[in-house]
């Protein structure tokens, strides 16, 4: 620059200074360049010029501003063709005095254009070794018709502000691009949150917790109570991380919530996932999960694992006990119609079960040391006085302590029996459905008197079948039947829609029916038979009931409201 | 269900049929109620019943004590084997006085 002219150097400095005015305020930097190569193409009394940059794969430059009698603008040249070529390609500046002296001139574009190229001057458009592309100038218009070297370095100058203008341009334009996916993974986390379930209360039995490793997360666990009280729950991995596995989450959970809700048993259940799953997954991508169904009153969980992570039974006693997937993940392969996947049934017998995914015993310590399943025992251990919320709400910060990020998702559900073996030990012997007990029938009815009928057919075809004589199978009929006038009548009294879930079992020697209403909880202590020495009309339906059962009594309330009523009828 | 009710000498027998529950059992009361309203003795004919609960039983009750208070008879007559069960179970066996058939019926309230 020292080899300027001093007046025409004012002009330049001034040049220089609109330049970066209009580079830093711009919105369009292709508008501005093109007003900027205008600019600089008069300064230097140019006949045209041109503005090149390469392209993504630095293999074009591309025309994308000209000046002059003719318009270049998206004209493309081999990345090292020409002198605008070789100007990237050097990453220096220079005159070409006359083009037909330099073999590397392309005059294809001149015998395009009608125009005739004698000198040129051309500077890269770099910072540093970024290469962005270059400025060229042709023909100095009067004096000697030459570009002389004040020339040469007034366009490198302006040339760099140019690209350093581009490069932060370009930055912006990445920034906020950026910032429109990170708004959009932030949203699509959020939807993913509440595909999980909301935190339980304390003493409810099952519990999760879930940290992605990334903002969403390709693992999910979910749980919901039964209307008879059983808790529902799943808990899966997607393989690898990021959106593709998010959304495949996203397809999972929703399956669940949504079969689950009327398939209770969980081989079934995975099996219906799998051929859902299998019919649209792509290639290479699968589920391993668990899903199972817990009854508070027994302290059993039927689960099935579908290439999962075994699953830790905390006794408490403190052992551990770990039950192994028995089938390959979900997603794999359709299987045959019906297939079911194996159920393995555990009585928790007041333990705490585990599952978890992959990213919890591969997780990271503070320490740097790898959780491992030990370490996970351990932990779980150590802090099994701990509410269980609060105990998994350890595991997860232990892991997201590590300066390291998460290396997986790390997702844990955990179903407590604790609470519920000592409602069993100190409440009166919950019966229970045993595993020799045989459900006959199962149907959901609406709750109003013209479905009684119905309701007594099936029931008196039932009890026949299972064994009763003709009177017994008439006297159980006539006490369901009662039992169900209660629930339409008093618990559901001005509740419209109402339904009675009657369940059917033979259990040994014993026909059990289950009655499950929807209707607000009701307190046992009210439902008493009458004293039949007053006599008036109603009220004798409860004590038909008590005189035709061997055993009436109402459940402990399901958790998700309504009312369990237990008649059992010994067969003769 | 249905019903039937002959004057038969002084004397109202009502005939129910069918299944008397809990969707029929308001029609039973209101028959019975209105038959009882007539000021005649009553033979209630309870052999087409194969089926009655207790809000049937109750409309039995009900007419039988308004039919008392107005000291009209009012018996049961040729009770199924299944209601006989039901109102055996309640008690009633011991509150409403059942003949074995209508005749018997009708001669007791005579």
């Amino acid at each position: 620059m020292t080899t300027l002219h001093v007046a025409g150097r004012d002009h330049a400095m001034e040049l220089v200074a609109a330049l970066g005015r209009d580079f830093s305020s711009t919105l369009d930097i292709e508008l501005t360049l093109a007003g900027a190569l205008r600019r600089i193409a008069d300064h230097v009394e140019a006949e045209a010029g041109a503005l090149f940059m390469l392209d993504a794969a630095a293999q074009t430059l591309r025309c994308h501003a000209s000046v002059g009698p003719t318009d270049i603008v998206g004209l493309e040249i081999a990345a090292d063709q020409g002198i605008a070529g070789r100007a990237v390609q050097r990453n220096i500046g220079e005159i070409v005095r006359d083009v037909s002296q330099d073999p590397q001139f392309n005059r294809a574009v001149d015998r395009k254009t009608g125009f005739t190229t004698r000198s040129i001057l051309c500077a890269p458009l770099s910072v540093k070794d970024d290469r962005i592309g270059a400025i060229q100038l042709i023909n100095k218009r009067g004096g000697d018709g030459l570009f002389d070297d004040d020339d040469l370095n007034l366009l490198a100058v302006l040339a760099s502000s140019a690209a350093l203008a581009i490069l932060n341009a370009r930055m912006a334009a990445k920034l906020v691009e950026q910032e429109r996916d990170r708004r959009e993974l932030e949203l699509a986390a959020e939807i993913q949150r509440s595909l999980l379930p909301q935190a339980a209360a304390e003493d409810f039995p099952v519990h999760g917790v879930n940290c992605p490793a990334r903002t969403v997360s390709g693992d999910f666990y979910d749980f919901f109570a039964l209307a008879d009280g059983r808790i529902c729950f799943a808990l899966g991995d997607v393989s690898g991380k990021g959106m593709n596995a998010a959304l495949m989450m996203a397809k999972a959970a929703s399956l669940f919530r949504c079969l689950g809700k009327t398939i209770h048993q969980p081989g079934r259940l995975l099996a219906h996932i799998n051929s859902e799953i299998a019919e649209t997954a792509t290639l290479g991508m699968f589920i391993t999960m668990v899903v199972g169904i817990y009854d508070s009153r027994t302290g059993i969980v039927r689960f099935s694992n579908a290439g999962h992570e075994p699953l830790q039974l905390h006794a408490p006693d403190g052992s551990f006990a770990e039950f192994a997937a028995e089938m390959p993940p979900v997603g794999i392969i359709a299987g045959l119609p019906g297939q079911l996947y194996p159920e393995i049934s555990v009585p928790l017998a007041g333990g705490a079960l585990y599952a978890f995914t992959d990213g919890v015993t591969e997780g990271y310590l503070e320490s740097g040391r790898e959780l491992g399943l030990a370490g996970l025992k351990e932990f779980l251990s150590r802090n099994a006085s701990e509410p269980m919320p609060r105990r998994l709400a350890r595991v997860a910060e232990a892991l997201t302590k590590s300066q390291a990020s998460l290396r997986d998702d790390v997702t844990l559900l955990a179903v407590d029996d604790r609470a519920a073996a000592v409602r069993r030990a100190i409440g009166p012997p919950t019966p229970t459905l045993d595993s020799a007990s045989v459900t006959v029938l199962r149907f959901r009815v609406p709750a109003v008197a013209d479905r009684l009928r119905l309701i007594r057919t099936v029931v008196g075809e039932s009890s026949r079948l299972v064994g009763c004589s003709e009177s017994v199978a008439k006297d159980v009929t006539l006490a369901v039947d009662e039992a169900c006038q209660n629930i339409i009548r008093h618990a559901y009294k001005d509740i419209p829609d109402g339904e009675i879930v009657v369940e059917i079992v033979r259990e040994g020697g014993k026909l059990i029916i289950l009655l499950n209403d929807f209707a607000p909880t009701i307190d046992p202590k009210t439902v008493r038979p009458r004293n039949l020495d007053d006599i008036r009309p109603g009220g004798l339906g409860t004590h038909l009931i008590r005189e035709i059962m061997d055993e009436v009594e109402f459940l402990e309330p399901p958790f998700a409201g309504g009312n369990v009523l237990r008649l059992v009828k010994r067969i003769a | 269900m249905k019903h039937q009710i002959k004057e038969n000498d002084g004397a109202l027998v009502i005939a129910l049929e069918g299944d008397v529950d809990l969707k029929t059992s308001p029609d039973a009361r209101k028959i019975l109620l209105d038959a009882v309203g007539r000021n005649l003795p009553i033979v209630v004919d309870l052999s087409g019943v194969q089926y009655i609960d207790s809000s049937g039983v109750a409309s039995l009750i009900e007419a039988f004590q308004k039919a008392r208070k107005t000291g009209r008879k009012f018996v049961l007559a040729a009770v199924s084997d299944s209601a006989l069960r039901v109102l055996n179970l309640a008690r009633m066996d011991k509150v409403f006085a059942i003949c074995s058939n209508v005749a018997e019926g009708l001669a007791k309230v005579r």
